[in-house]
């Protein structure tokens, strides 16, 4: 029945843990009452362990100041208030002190024995407050934060209270001598008793929503027997059979030090509590039938060590308990953790040895593969590996090797390196990041992680915005075909002139030999013209490949005023280019950025239609900031960018013009952001707006760049030939 | 004055053209025709030519497409110096609406690139001997000519 209640009070618990987790968010602190063991379970199990405690506590006594050597009503009290609401505390007090006066009157006087109650009720009162501040919910030992708790409060603090007024007793009925005495007894007692019951009792109730039987599994069960076996055998050695010719010097009684340090790491602080309240026991059993180690001295002085010597084995043997415990917990979360993640990861020492891995990297390793290195797996040398790999010509496995290498040696802190996988028929991408490892002993982890489906993305992306761009220009050489068709006309006007003017001084005598040489050298210029055009309509209409490379900044700006050379002229638009000398090399697609260039120049004429023609007036400046950055920017003289769209003057579909599509200068953005550069507009302070297009330079010496100077963007006219 | 004949000073053709290339083998090719050529790199430099009397030509070969003085400009700031000399305007634009434009600004001819020597001749041959046109009106104007 009261297994069943105890059963019934683990649902409460649970729901306490969380009402107390919301409490605790809401900013109730440690005010909020933790317990909630329901009152005739906890009544039903406190009453039985309370009369056998005091029973112990009576037979266990200092011979001569009648002091327990251990009181266990101490830790039935201190547990049930530790658990157990407020408003039930005092119904524990009640019984607590009833079940002392029925077990004492019959040895001490009323007055000894209501002292000795008030001792009792306020040192358990003042560990339940202060410990229920150090659990901050159930009763817990799992770190050591938290036995450093109970230590301080439970086993120093509150017996402190309890003996200055326990002691009490001895000036009432002995003599104020004794009051030390006394008081040092009551100490130890209590504080022996918190650090050996206290923590089964604490532990027992906090986790007795998960009694089961069998609590554990069949070889865990079979340790723990084993252990309790070396616990019994060593114990009676060291405490309960004779030990006949021994000297004064017996450190036999150590021989349970091992097993209790052993128990402490499988099992734990509970554990390590039942045990050493079975060792303090058997100690004090084997005192009191005069057998054992504690028997060489004075009564009282064997009592006192054996005290010292329970405590000063307790407090070591908990501290492994808990560190255990919270190591333990943590070695379980980083497993979990490990399982957890979709990443293949692996944790490299400062040699490259691979030294652990989660079951997704070893699920990986065995899949087929052309690449040795990712058969690598628990113990093997990833850099050997990778290194065996690249020798065999693998550039990925090179590039694993230099990246893995560098971060090992401390040169780099991430490393992140993309690679196709062929395997088993299947194409898929991975990323490798490899980072250090924060310790001392360095090396590294490596994290794979499956990239393919943001690859498929982005390379989707890549094409689209190519399609795109692509049928943007295409559509702005169709705005231009008019001026276009004349570009290619004038070498082809010159050719037919010239050739016809030939045909006719051939039929001439003498012929004019040095004329007609001049008239072939102008044809065959004028021919190269015309395939000079041409080869830049093809550039432009082409859908190539993006080509990332080193370009002269003034010949760039040369080629786009070229190509827009007769729409100027028919929009009796007046362009000005305006380069800085020796400016370095702009990194980018030539056609790609032509097109942005020529977008921002068209858009510059589009915006001065309405301006009178000597007042349509272009520049086009290239400069570089300190940087290494090429800044162009196309400056008009038009109406300016109305103030609400300058912002969201690159969006798509944003336009200043009727019949514009408004995807120029958005698809400009995206150009010149895959470039890794900047584009932005502002309206100048006198008249017209600027288009700045800022481009990271090529990091390639700087080389001699033509400046156009402040001359016309048009080929320069020359006076009477 | 005749094209051919061989008697009379060959006639002077001023050729107006903002591409060098294209003032080069037109020059050559009305040298080739028999015809005196003087070439002019913009409008302005014609104009000035005209107006310090460096320039007397008998015909005017005119591009229409230049920068700052476009083709049409120069032809009505002709006709607002009464300067009465047949042009012949030239260019890779055969939208009737630009011809019609430049025949209301008084062009004696329109022709598109690239010209033939024998259609040059023919051009010009035409203009001269035909009693020059007037412009529709002193005033520039984009209105099509009325008489096409």
């Amino acid at each position: 029945m009261v297994l069943h209640a105890v059963a019934r009070f683990g649902e409460s618990w649970r729901r306490s843990n969380r009402s107390t987790s919301t409490i605790s968010q809401r900013g109730a602190g440690p005010e909020a009452d933790a317990g909630t063991f329901p009152l005739a379970p906890g009544l039903l199990l406190f009453v039985p362990v309370s009369l056998l405690g005091n029973l112990i506590g009576l037979v266990l006594r200092y011979p001569d100041i009648g002091s327990a050597v251990l009181f266990p009503p101490y830790a039935a009290l201190t547990a049930a208030l530790v658990v157990s609401p407020r408003r039930h505390w005092v119904w524990y007090i009640l019984v607590g002190s009833a079940t002392h006066f029925a077990m004492s009157l019959a040895h001490w006087s009323v007055s000894w024995v209501l002292v000795a109650d008030v001792a009792n009720v306020t040192r358990a009162v003042v560990a339940a407050v202060l410990l229920r501040r150090v659990f901050a919910g159930p009763p817990r030992l799992d770190d050591l934060r938290v036995l450093t708790g109970l230590v301080v409060s439970a086993a120093f603090i509150a017996p402190a209270v309890g003996a200055t007024i326990g002691a009490a007793n001895a000036v009432l009925h002995v003599g104020p001598t004794s009051y030390g005495r006394m008081w040092s007894a009551w100490f130890l007692s209590n504080s022996l008793t918190s650090l050996t019951i206290l923590p089964a009792f604490l532990l027992g109730l906090a986790n007795h929503a998960r009694w089961r039987w069998p609590p554990m599994g069949r070889r865990r069960a079979a340790e723990a027997l084993a252990l309790v076996g070396a616990l019994a055998a060593t114990t009676a050695w060291a405490f309960v059979i004779p030990a006949a010719g021994f000297g004064p010097l017996t450190l036999h009684f150590y021989a349970p030090l091992p097993v209790l340090i052993l128990t402490a790491l499988r099992f734990g602080s509970g554990g390590a509590s039942l045990a050493l309240t079975a060792v303090t026991f058997a100690a004090i059993l084997g005192a009191d039938r005069g057998v054992g180690p504690f028997l060489e001295y004075e009564p009282d002085s064997n009592v006192l060590a054996l005290q010292v010597f329970v405590v000063l084995t307790a407090l070591p043997v908990l501290c492994i308990a808990a560190i255990s415990t919270s190591r333990q917990r943590t070695v379980q979360l980083y497993h979990a953790l490990l399982a957890s993640a979709q990443d293949h990861i692996a944790i490299l020492d400062r040699d490259g040895v691979v030294v652990e891995a989660n079951d997704s990297w070893r699920r990986f390793v065995q899949r087929p593969d052309v690449l040795r290195l990712r058969k690598v797996d628990i113990g093997d040398n990833f850099v050997t590996a990778a290194r065996i790999a690249a020798t065999d010509g693998h550039d990925d496995a090179a590039r694993v090797f230099a990246g893995v290498t560098s971060v090992l040696d401390g040169e780099q802190k991430r490393v992140e390196i993309e690679f196709d996988y062929y395997g088993g028929g299947a194409h898929e991408r991975y990323a490798l990041y490899i980072e250090p490892l924060a310790r001392a002993d360095g090396g590294a982890i490596v994290r794979r992680s499956d990239v393919t489906a943001r690859h498929m993305a982005r390379v989707e992306i890549e094409e689209q915005r190519r399609q795109l761009s692509h049928l943007a220009r295409v559509s702005m050489l169709g705005q231009l075909s008019g001026a276009l068709a004349h570009e290619l006309n004038q070498p082809l006007a010159a050719i037919a002139s010239n050739a016809d003017a030939a045909h006719r001084l051939l039929a001439r005598a003498p012929v004019d030999v040095v004329e007609l040489e001049a008239i072939v050298t102008d044809i065959v210029a004028a021919n190269h013209r015309a395939a000079q055009v041409i080869r830049r309509l093809r550039a432009m209409l082409n859908r190539g490949e993006t080509r990332l490379q080193p370009l002269d900044t003034a010949e760039l700006v040369e080629e786009v005023l070229d190509l827009a050379h007769a729409e100027l002229i028919t929009r009796r638009v007046t362009a000005t280019a305006v380069v800085a000398p020796n400016l370095p090399h702009v990194l980018g697609d030539r056609v790609q950025l032509q097109q942005v260039l020529l977008n921002l120049v068209l858009n510059a004429c589009e915006a001065m239609t309405s301006c009178i023609p000597p007042d349509r007036r272009l520049s086009l400046t290239a400069t570089a900031d300190a940087g290494g950055n090429i800044r162009f920017s196309v400056r008009d003289c038009g109406t300016g960018i109305p103030p609400t769209l300058i912002d969201r003057l690159f969006e798509p579909f944003v336009t200043t013009k009727p019949e514009g599509l408004g995807l120029g200068l958005s698809i400009s953005r995206t150009i010149v952001a895959a470039h890794g550069g900047r584009l932005w507009a502002q309206n100048n302070t006198d008249r017209g707006a600027t288009v700045h297009c800022l481009l990271p330079g090529a990091a390639v010496a700087q080389e001699q760049t033509t400046a156009l100077g402040n001359g016309s963007a048009h080929r320069s006219p020359v006076a009477h030939v | 004055m005749s094209v051919n004949g061989s008697d009379d000073p060959p006639i002077s053709i001023a050729i107006v053209d903002d591409e060098d290339s294209v003032r080069t083998g037109l020059r050559r090719l009305c040298v080739a025709l028999g015809l005196h050529a003087t070439v002019y790199a913009s409008g302005s430099q014609f104009i000035e030519a005209l107006k310090t009397g460096a320039a007397r030509p008998d015909c005017l070969l005119l591009d229409a497409h230049m920068p700052q003085m476009s083709g049409l400009e120069v032809q009505r700031h002709l006709v607002m110096l009464g300067v009465r000399i047949p042009s012949i305007v030239y260019t890779a634009d055969d939208a009737p609406e630009a011809k019609a434009r430049y025949f209301a600004a008084g062009v004696a001819a329109y022709l598109c690139k690239p010209i033939a020597g024998d259609d040059l001749i023919a051009v010009i041959e035409r203009v001269m001997t035909r009693p020059h046109p007037s412009p529709v009106d002193q005033r520039p104007t984009d209105a099509p000519s009325r008489r096409l």
